[in-house]
């Protein structure tokens, strides 16, 4: 258990030694195509860059709220899943014989039975009603 | 692992009560919708049931928190839940009852209000059983971000919106300062876990100071986790936040957030002193103080200012809903009183009611839980319609003019919760208010008592207005109407007779909050001495020690040592 006074800095130094580097390739990199860089500038490359969209219209237009509730049960499966991977791969080196592999099985059977509550609520609330 | 688990039922329970709750309340019969109140206060029941069985926990610097918050969290819940009933939806159900419109799920707001009451009671259950800090984080923002909801859902019109605004940015505020605060003190101590947080302080006061990094942390975390518990630096919320929402509502916002943010300021701070200052049978902080001077001083300045602002602008307000709201910060005030006087005496204290300023925060707690859920009850019973229709309730002084006369069972749930608030002796509030007030004594701080004194004083003036518009007064024509959700009185007619029949039980209930406020004796001193010490002194069972006599005085330092000499 160490304090921030009693940290020994030097140990810091690889980390400061690859800021350095990302910095410096970033300033070289810009420093670089301001120099040496064919410079022909045009109305659409001037524009805004929003994914590939051409921004046209005001920006504060109404979506439909359908996109939001999309996106939020993407977002419980979504991090169901993240959740998911580190117990795989974890799970199968527990010893057969350890008691708390049992408690491991049931801990990601509770978290699954939450997302299906939440997968019943939605379908409930009329989430996945397209019409 | 598995034992750490069953620490955790009452939340278990509450968190498959949310489950089935968001569930059924989403049914298209209206039956198995009406069902929402019932499973919510079933797993309440069932939680609280667990929770008076829960083992005290052994991680924490404050191990017997934890069963004790829990069933007051959970008895007054079911009150609430009770208050609660008809917030949301009622217009719509009337409607689908009369069969003018088709129940529509996404129109339907019951689900969703109901589960998030059950996480908010579940976040504040969380933080009494934290033992890290970034657990404490998640469970106090498990509290706050469903009543974030609540508020804005609780009444039609932009007010409830407005309020539910500007409790989440504030919110968002102090939430952004407190976890400032605990990154602070994970960089100034080294660890997230609080016992060995409270190790490492107790490490660095004896050896001279604590790490300035560490000190703020523990600064920027009481003033953040203030929001919750609307003391004084971040209070300004309160009054507009109470009167916007829904009176069912404000009840709650005055119980389950202050509850946990006392349960975090008593975590927080018993790591940095207390028992943990007196170490080697010294007090390592000096002043006389356990706790550290920096964080006394804090401490104290809130406390006094958090009673006088409250107190005062309590006075000035002509809505109930605002001077609740402000006497809810100054009740903030009376209790800070026992977070400062702590265990008083040091780690050999603590064992009495009297003496202990943690067990009289925790028995006000429920003190003030219990009188003020019966003063929002009788707001919430009084309602009437305004020009477009909806219902509004009472707010003003003047609607509860006469009250006793034009319904008693109302205007006596009034008086009975004001005067309890107002801490008049024969009622409950007298129990927690002198907890406050000999914890104060006994820790040698009268300045801060004689203001405890004083504000009880001025708090007096609007509590007796409110007894005195309700009880003396002739009724003059007011329009406003039992509301036709009978369940509503019935949670103030409870808390009413709550603060009558429990005193009662006060005396079991202060040795239950006194369990709570116990200490846990330092595992690892600073010297061989203090080694010893931590390993051959153990706290005595309450009642049960040869030093059982509450003494006013702090217990001089020399008193322990005989084993060390």
């Amino acid at each position: 258990m160490s304090t921030l006074g009693e940290v020994n800095l030097s140990s810091y130094l690889p980390l400061m030694v690859v800021v350095l580097m990302a910095a410096t390739f970033a300033a070289i990199n810009i420093v670089g195509t301001l120099l040496i860089g064919p410079k022909r500038p045009g109305k659409t490359k001037g524009l805004t860059y929003e994914s590939g969209m051409n921004p046209v219209g005001t920006a504060r237009k109404r979506f439909n709220v359908r996109f939001y509730l999309i996106a939020m049960v993407f977002l419980v499966f979504d991090v169901e899943i993240v959740f998911l991977y580190p117990w795989a791969a974890t799970y199968p080196n527990l010893a057969m014989s350890d008691p708390d592999r049992v408690i491991w099985f049931w801990r990601i059977l509770f978290f699954l039975f939450t997302t299906v509550v939440a997968y019943v609520y939605g379908y409930r609330k009329g989430v996945f009603r397209f019409d | 692992m598995i034992e750490r688990l069953s620490l955790l039922y009452p939340e278990i329970v509450l968190f498959l009560g949310a489950c089935l709750v968001m569930v059924i309340g989403l049914s298209p019969k209206r039956e198995v919708r009406s069902l929402c109140g019932f499973a919510s206060a079933g797993s309440l029941l069932i939680a609280g049931l667990l929770a008076i069985n829960t083992s005290a926990g052994n991680t924490t610097p404050l191990p017997g928190l934890l069963p004790y918050v829990k069933a007051i969290l959970a008895g007054v819940g079911l009150l609430l839940v009770l208050l609660l009933s008809g917030v949301v939806d009622r217009r719509d159900e009337e409607e689908i009852a009369a069969g003018r419109r088709a129940f529509s799920a996404m129109r339907s707001n019951r689900a969703e209000f109901h589960a998030f009451f059950l996480f908010s009671l579940m976040g504040a259950m969380l933080c009494a059983t934290a033992d890290d800090l970034i657990w404490l984080f998640l469970a106090l923002e498990l509290t706050s971000l469903p009543t974030y909801v609540m508020v804005a859902v609780s009444t039609r019109g932009t007010r409830a919106q407005e309020a539910g605004v500007k409790y989440f940015f504030l919110g968002a505020l102090g939430a952004g300062i407190f976890l400032y605060g605990f990154a602070l003190l994970y960089g100034g101590t080294g660890s997230t876990n609080l016992a060995q947080i409270a190790r490492e302080l107790a490490r660095q006061g004896a050896a001279g100071d604590i790490n300035p990094i560490a000190m703020a942390g523990l600064m920027l975390a009481v003033v953040g986790v203030s929001f919750k518990i609307a003391a004084v630096p971040m209070h300004f919320y309160t009054p507009d936040v109470y009167q916007g929402a829904a009176a069912p509502v404000s009840a709650m916002l005055a119980f389950v957030p202050k509850t946990a943010g006392f349960v975090t300021i008593l975590t927080l701070v018993s790591c940095a002193g207390w028992s943990y200052g007196f170490v080697d049978g010294r007090d390592v902080y000096g002043a006389g103080f356990a706790l550290p001077a920096e964080l006394r001083i804090a401490l104290w300045v809130i406390a006094a200012l958090t009673m006088t602002v409250g107190n005062v602008m309590a006075v000035l307000q002509t809505s109930i809903k605002r001077m609740l709201g402000y006497s809810s910060v100054a009740h903030s005030g009376y209790m800070l009183v026992g977070v400062l006087a702590g265990a008083a005496a040091g780690e050999e204290s603590g064992y009495s009611f009297a003496q202990s300023g943690v067990a009289a925060v925790l028995f006000y707690l429920l003190v003030y839980g219990v009188g003020n859920l019966g003063a929002f009850a009788v707001l919430a019973s009084m309602e009437r319609r305004n020009p477009d229709g909806e219902l509004v309730e009472a707010d003003e002084f003047g609607d509860v003019r006469g009250l006793c006369r034009s319904s008693p069972l109302a205007g006596w749930t009034m008086v009975l919760s004001a005067l309890s608030l107002l801490g008049l002796p024969p009622l409950l509030g007298f129990f927690g208010k002198f907890g406050l007030f000999s914890a104060g004594i006994a820790a040698g701080d009268y300045a801060l008592v004689v203001i405890l004194g004083l504000n009880s004083a001025i708090a007096a003036f609007y509590y007796l207005r409110l007894v005195a518009v309700s009880l003396l007064d002739e009724p003059q024509g007011s329009t406003y109407a039992p509301t036709t959700i009978l369940a509503r009185p019935l949670a103030g007619a409870v808390s009413a007779l709550g603060v009558i029949v429990l005193i009662a039980f006060a005396e079991p209930l202060m040795q239950a909050a006194t369990k709570a406020g116990r200490v846990a004796p330092m595992t690892l001193g600073v010297s061989p001495e203090g080694v010893r010490r931590a390993q051959t002194t153990e706290l005595p069972e309450p009642g049960t020690g040869d030093r059982g006599a509450p003494s006013g005085a702090p217990a001089p330092e020399g008193e322990h040592d005989g084993a060390g000499h």
